[in-house]
């Protein structure tokens, strides 16, 4: 039977993992493997996303949705936060 | 008011921005496909070119200059340069004030009737910040040196972002293409028209 899952390579603001995941899940779980095998485990995964070809990705979707192909890069960094008016 | 060093071992600063151009270069290839370039990289001082690639001819929108000193015990120094001479730009020079949407406001109309939706205003909100037009402008987002270094951001030191990786390399490249080069999809024209004369349709005899 062949593996179910597929391997993801995650770049966590800059520092690249691989992460394998089913499928069938939701990309969030992509996210949190890949903060925990970086060890960047000091901010929320909500406070985080994924950006693939300029896009950034609704975690709450389906891993299968996208469509990844085999080499895709998926860059995962922190998000800007509400800046100060300066 | 500036942000003390704490005595920083100069060793680990230049082992962290060693890491940090290190890992650029291992996805230089794909960094290069998004439109950004390391133009220079010499401890503290690193500097990466942006370019817009999805107008025809691609646009070399900004440099963004690096200062990595006393790196983590303070945060990187980021500014918008020059791409050719790392100028840092003043705040009317500036190629982009990386805006961003953040949220919507219902717009109150007077004698509406009941039911009717209100129009709605799109809030922006410039991440690049300055006093006044000839003023060099600041990133205003954590993991800057600038930003924590400002008085209206004392409430939100460093400390509080330093172990996420705030102020890593890729990290701030990351919000600066996406809310700077990346939303970028042609150029505005400018056409300077003056009447050079009259036409006429024929010449008579």
């Amino acid at each position: 039977m062949p593996d179910p899952q597929i391997e993801l390579t995650i770049v966590v603001n800059g520092q690249p993992t691989q992460v394998r995941a089913n499928p069938h899940a939701p990309l969030l779980t992509v996210i949190e493997k890949a903060l925990a095998q970086t060890q960047n485990t000091g901010q929320p995964a909500s406070n985080w996303e994924l950006n693939y070809g300029g896009n950034v990705l609704d975690p709450k979707q389906k891993i299968e949705s996208f469509n990844f192909p085999a080499a895709a890069t998926i860059f995962l960094n922190l998000k800007a936060g509400i800046g100060g008016a300066g | 008011m500036a942000l003390a060093s704490r005595g920083t071992d100069q060793r680990v600063s230049k082992r962290k921005f060693a890491r940090e151009i290190r890992e650029f270069r291992r996805l230089a290839g794909t960094y290069r496909e998004r439109g950004w370039y390391l133009a220079e990289a010499t401890f503290p001082i690193a500097v990466v070119v942006m370019a817009a690639k999805n107008v025809k001819p691609p646009a070399l929108v900004m440099g963004i200059r690096f200062d990595y000193t006393d790196y983590d015990s303070i945060p990187p120094s980021v500014q918008l340069v020059d791409p050719f001479t790392s100028e840092p730009y003043h705040a009317n020079d500036l190629p982009t004030q990386l805006k961003r949407s953040v949220g919507t406001t219902n717009v109150q109309v007077l004698g509406l009737p009941d039911g009717v939706a209100l129009p709605q205003l799109v809030q922006h909100q410039p991440l690049m910040q300055a006093y006044g037009d000839s003023d060099t402008p600041f990133l205003c987002l954590a993991g800057v040196r600038e930003y924590h270094e400002h008085p209206g951001h004392s409430g939100d030191a460093w400390e509080l972002h330093r172990a996420s990786g705030a102020g890593r390399l890729v990290r701030l490249l990351e919000i600066i293409d996406r809310y700077g080069t990346a939303p970028i999809t042609g150029y505005n024209l400018q056409l300077d028209v003056k009447i050079a004369g009259y036409s006429q349709q024929v010449v008579p005899e």
